[in-house]
């Protein structure tokens, strides 16, 4: 059995709206926000898990670490039920959530991190063995006494996922952890991350708009959208399904016409500036390659694959979501 | 049971406490001067029709309510705010009871909060000439029953103020509920109308009531409007209360773990 179950897991939510006439009655509707979801992870594996803004990810991740109740379908994590033996299963995962802290807002971190040394119940050998390996590794020696509302972002974030892995969780859930941080942080992040997840066999299921960062990190995939559970695999080949389309951007000397391409290439034309997007599938490159100098004196060219967060916002469109 | 846990939120949280010493202040001043007014008052009316409770004992009745104002006063705003966004649900990702750590906080503050704001306010009145301020207690053992019953008030009420909490998860908005529960305790714990100046077929209705076993139940032990040989009823009446009150609360609060639905998640 893998270390996370998840069976046909189903979530509604009732929300209630607003009549279009009236103020005082108000309509009932349910949303389901999951919708037979079923996946399992082993233990140590690192899995990203995408999806656009109200797909049901943070619900599944509510659901996976204990606070909400499924309405039905079964779960299993390292054999406990999140909901049902929630303490036990607390004691197990550790979790950040990148636009709420974990810890205490008026106190130094050092307190927390001692608060959280007698929560989680840990031996004051094993939880400074712990701490000193994680201020060296997160670079929080100096930052220790200070209160966390005193700290900028990126140091809070270090700070928080510090105090989410005291107690050595073999599961960490990650919920937008490089949101508003600058480059070196999620970089510095990213290794981290890396590193624990290699040194310490965690288990690390990563929810996340910043497609860098499942690239960087993740070589599986789950892609949820409306609730359902749309691709489950490496990411590699998710995204060799969708990157099919390559961009040439050629100016030249002066405007020309470019006319009589094949259909499936599309032109945008900027001063004497043009971007051609095309499939290498239906036209060939050495043909739109001769073609391009025919028209006229070329200035410069650029040849390029589409970005990652292309490729996604393409894969959402064709999957309708 | 996660015993040492729960002993270091009530210290962190009584450091944060700590924190807040211009509330403090504030608070000193504005209970100093509601005594002084309550106080004038039952003057004026013993001068115009003596009451069979001595002058002394109503003013020491009035301070003592004064001073530990803050802990019948419910006031966790930080608690209020995560249950209207229903971040409180992120506290369920820590190995503790959602209720024991809400408790262990409203002990804290409420104790802290009034242990500031007690000391130099009854060093104030212990300064008053007799008959104005704050009468010694009536005798030792007195004193302890009163010590004893307050701090069976304080798990009392912070039992109390989780349920108000409790409630309040149900219907996301404060204002209401809190408004209506804060009447009922400014009225029925003795702090506006002492509670030993009601009719007697009165008072035998409200001291049996939750609210009276607050502050009222121990500040009687203290004047000797209950003989200290009358004190084991009285503490025993308040623990009674107190065992129900935390029953219920977590009981409501087991039901609403169930039906938690998080706000804007």
């Amino acid at each position: 059995m893998s270390y996370i179950e998840v069976e046909d897991l189903c979530k509604s939510f009732t929300v209630r709206r607003k009549r279009e006439k009236g103020h005082f009655f108000r309509e009932k509707t349910t949303v389901q926000a999951l919708d037979s979801v079923a996946f399992s992870v082993g233990q140590g594996e690192l899995v990203g898990y995408i999806g656009p803004n109200g797909a049901g990810k943070s619900t599944t991740v509510k659901i996976l670490s204990g606070i909400l109740t499924p309405s039905s379908g079964s779960v299993h994590v390292g054999g406990r039920v999140p909901w049902q033996d929630r303490k036990e299963h607390a004691q197990h995962i550790g979790v950040v959530f990148g636009q709420r802290t974990q810890l205490w807002w008026d106190v130094p971190i050092l307190d927390s991190y001692l608060l959280l040394r007698d929560i989680y119940r840990l031996d004051e050998k094993a939880w400074k063995t712990r701490l000193d390996e994680l201020t060296e590794k997160l670079q929080l020696g100096e930052l220790l006494r200070t209160p966390l509302r005193q700290l900028s972002l990126g140091q809070r974030m270090r700070a928080e996922l510090c105090g989410s892995l005291l107690h050595r969780p073999e599961l960490l859930f990650l919920d937008e952890p490089t949101i508003g941080l600058d480059a070196v942080s999620k970089l510095s992040l990213r290794d981290f991350l890396r590193e624990e997840n290699r040194d310490h066999r965690t288990t690390i299921l990563l929810t996340t708009h910043d497609m860098e960062d499942v690239a960087a990190l993740c070589s599986r995939v789950m892609v949820l959208g409306h609730g359902k559970l749309l691709f489950d695999g490496q990411l590699t080949s998710l995204l060799a399904k969708y990157d099919r389309e390559r961009v040439i951007e050629v100016s030249y000397e002066k405007e020309t016409v470019l006319s009589g391409l094949p259909d499936g290439c599309a032109v945008t034309q900027t001063g004497s500036r043009y971007r051609v997007v095309y499939d290498p599938e239906n036209v060939s490159t050495a043909w739109l390659l001769e073609y391009l100098q025919g028209a006229g004196s070329i200035r410069e060219l650029t040849a390029q694959g589409q970005n990652i967060d292309q490729l996604i916002a393409q894969m959402y469109r064709e999957m309708d979501l | 049971m996660r015993t040492k846990a729960y002993a270091s939120i009530f210290r962190m949280n009584w450091k944060l406490e700590l924190q807040y010493r211009g509330a403090v202040l504030g608070g000193i001043i504005c209970q100093i001067v509601f005594g002084l007014i309550l106080v004038s008052l039952y003057r004026a009316l013993y001068a115009g029709r003596p009451q069979v409770m001595p002058i002394e004992t109503v003013s020491t009745y009035v301070w003592l309510q004064q001073a530990f104002f803050r802990m019948i006063l419910s006031s966790d705003s930080d608690l209020v705010g995560k249950i209207r966004t229903g971040d409180i649900a992120y506290d369920l990702v820590r190995p503790l009871s959602l209720y024991g750590y809400y408790y262990v906080r409203i002990i804290a503050q409420k104790s802290m909060g009034s242990l500031l704001r007690a000391v130099p306010m009854l060093v104030f009145a212990l300064c008053l000439p007799r008959g104005w301020g704050i009468m010694a207690p009536v005798s030792p053992a007195a004193f302890v029953c009163f010590l004893l019953g307050l701090m069976i008030g304080l798990c009392c009420v912070s039992a109390l103020e989780n349920i108000t909490m409790g409630i309040t998860m149900r219907t996301l908005d404060p204002k209401g509920i809190q408004a209506m529960l804060n009447l009922l305790m400014m009225i029925l714990s003795g702090n506006v109308l002492p509670l030993t100046l009601y009719p007697d077929a009165w008072q035998k209705v409200i001291t049996a009531l939750p609210y009276a076993q607050l502050l009222d139940a121990p500040i009687r032990l203290y004047t000797g409007t209950r003989p200290v040989t009358e004190a084991p009823g009285v503490l025993l009446l308040q623990a009674a209360w107190t065992v129900v009150l935390t029953g219920a609360g977590i009981a409501l609060w087991k039901s609403n773990q169930r039906r938690l639905v998080i706000q804007g998640g």
